[in-house]
């Protein structure tokens, strides 16, 4: 059988003395994009920060590929095949445009050129701007910044925290569609949205969480139908 | 005429030690955002060592190198030992430590070497060379020599080398850095290493002209740090410059107006420089993060 490209089990961890995650299963299949669905202070942000390893972990397991990552450093799953893009862009602002992408690439030994070629292609702005400081970008400009760092990490799995905050609607769709491509090129993708209508829409599969637990997995399809998602989550 | 050059080739000299002292700030300040106020017990020990060694007839050749190494020794031990276990604690508190360390520093080598002024001779002898009027000491030349070497090493390291970008990126936003593969410990500890090894090296070129002593690390310090503020902090450039102004204002009063003066107008010109412009001279400005 094949391994799923990540698994979580029963992962527990906590900001000081209070848990947050209470015993988080989740699968994400190579090829797939995931939906990680919730409320606010749900937990989504913490379970993304446990996989790049820059949140400890008290318990459960994480593995890529099969291979057991729990105890591995932050710094060894870039070169794992994990990028991770997190909440509030956190990008490098006093760096400059190109040397935040460069630094995307930092774990890898072969030649970034195509890489930045390729993230130019998807987000022109960033080539006009690539001289530039990072911090003098707008929202969505540092947005796209930190989506771009992480597709020249060249990840097997990209971990996408609210790709979309602060964009202007128009921006959303381009992002969505870069996210879609990105899978369409054998990158597998986890993705916490806001826009949970927008987000399961392109997901093959989503889980909802809840106050640090999954509550309801099941294909994204499914998921939008749900009464209970259209309730909490689709403003149905 | 030959007065100028005098005054600038002393205001060079000392300018030189500070810009050195100053870029041992801009490293540790680039990669952890600690001012680092142990930067002159680092100089200090590099001029005690090579002093104590040269004087129980080691060869200065041999000297010099070792008490580089002492430094960097002393550099990664105050990291491990102070710096990494606090790494969590907020900035000042860092930089509480280094305070702490400093004097806890000066204690040690008050009872590891003496409390006495040493000094040994110049590299190239004591023999002063003349030119157009004025009298260099070949260790000046040492000292401006040495100085620019470290800047340029220094420039080179951060933007074109793997372990320089790694060092810069932990600065600017550690958990980013963590994010795509840096090692932040290890590039906090390597900028230890080599900040303290830069103080150290300041302090075996510096000792034969301005002799040392186990309590001259916080006047150095004060010296290095404002030249970091008037330069524009965690710019190399800006160490380097900010350093040879303050030499050199520092060597005009004295020569012109009275050395009484020398330290306040230094100041004068650094409060001047930073009220029109907060920054420094060469510093980055501050971008609001939206
Ligand atoms: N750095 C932190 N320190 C303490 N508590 C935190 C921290 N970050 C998040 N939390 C808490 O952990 C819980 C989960 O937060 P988070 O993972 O950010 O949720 P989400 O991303 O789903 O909004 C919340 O109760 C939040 O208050
Ligand atoms: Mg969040």
């Amino acid at each position: 059988m094949h391994d799923p490209l990540l698994s979580i089990e029963g992962l527990r961890t906590a900001y000081g003395p209070i848990e947050v995650l209470h015993g988080v299963d989740l699968i994400v299949n190579e090829g797939e994009i995931v939906s990680l669905v919730g409320a606010n202070g749900a937990g989504k942000t913490t379970l993304m920060r446990c996989i790049s390893g820059v949140q400890p972990v008290k318990a459960g397991a994480i593995r890529l590929a099969g291979e057991d990552l729990t105890r591995r450093p932050d710094h060894a799953r870039a070169g794992l095949g994990i990028a991770h893009s997190p909440e509030g862009r956190q990008i490098f602002g006093d760096l400059s445009v190109a040397e935040n992408l460069r630094l995307g690439g930092y774990h890898r030994t072969d030649d970034l050129g195509a890489d930045l070629e390729e993230v130019y292609g998807l987000f022109p702005i960033l080539r006009d701007k690539a001289a530039l400081p990072a911090g003098g970008l707008s929202g969505g400009q540092q947005q796209m910044l930190a989506i771009g760092r992480a597709i020249m990490g060249r990840p097997k799995l990209m971990l996408l925290d609210e790709p979309s905050m602060g964009l202007a609607p128009v921006l959303v769709d381009q992002v969505l569609a870069v996210v879609k491509s990105l899978r369409d090129r054998g990158v597998t993708l986890l993705m916490v949205e806001q826009n949970a209508y927008a987000a399961l829409s392109i997901a093959d599969r989503g889980y909802v969480m809840e106050q640090g637990e999954i509550t309801l997995s099941g294909a994204a399809s499914e998921l939008i139908a749900d009464p209970r998602i259209r309730e909490a989550y689709l403003g149905a | 005429m030959s007065e100028l050059l005098q005054f600038l080739v002393s205001g060079l000299t000392v300018g030189a030690i500070y810009a050195a002292i100053a870029l041992g700030f801009t490293l540790i300040y680039n990669a952890s955002g600690v001012v680092n106020f142990a930067q002159g017990e680092f100089v200090v020990i590099g001029g005690m060592t090579a002093a104590a060694l040269i004087g129980a007839g080691v060869p200065v050749w041999i000297a010099a190198p070792l008490a580089v190494v002492a430094g960097m020794l002393v550099g990664v031990a105050l990291y491990r030992a102070a710096i990494r276990p606090a790494r969590e604690a907020p900035l000042v508190s860092l930089i509480i430590i280094t305070i702490g360390a400093s004097i806890f520093l000066r204690g040690a080598m008050q009872a590891v070497f003496d409390k006495q002024i040493h000094r040994y001779d110049g590299f190239s002898g004591d023999a002063p060379l003349r030119v157009g009027g004025a009298t260099i000491l070949p260790q000046s030349l040492w000292i401006i020599g040495g100085s620019i070497a470290v800047f340029a090493f220094l420039a080179w390291f951060l933007n074109r080398t793997r372990a320089g970008r790694g060092i810069k990126a932990t600065a600017s936003n550690r958990m980013a850095a963590a994010l795509v593969g840096i090692n932040t410990g290890r590039a906090m500890n390597l900028s230890f290493a080599l900040s303290a090894a830069i103080g150290a090296l300041a302090g075996v070129l510096a000792t034969p002209v301005t002799f040392t002593s186990y309590d001259v690390g916080v006047l150095m310090a004060l010296k290095g740090f404002s030249a970091t503020m008037l330069g524009g902090v965690g710019s190399p450039l800006g160490a380097l410059a900010g350093g040879l102004l303050i030499g050199l204002i520092e060597a005009m009063t004295a020569g012109y107006i009275s050395s009484d003066y020398k330290d306040a107008s230094a100041f004068v010109v650094i409060l001047l420089v930073l009220f029109l412009r907060p920054q420094g001279l060469f510093g980055a400005r501050i971008t609001e993060r939206v």
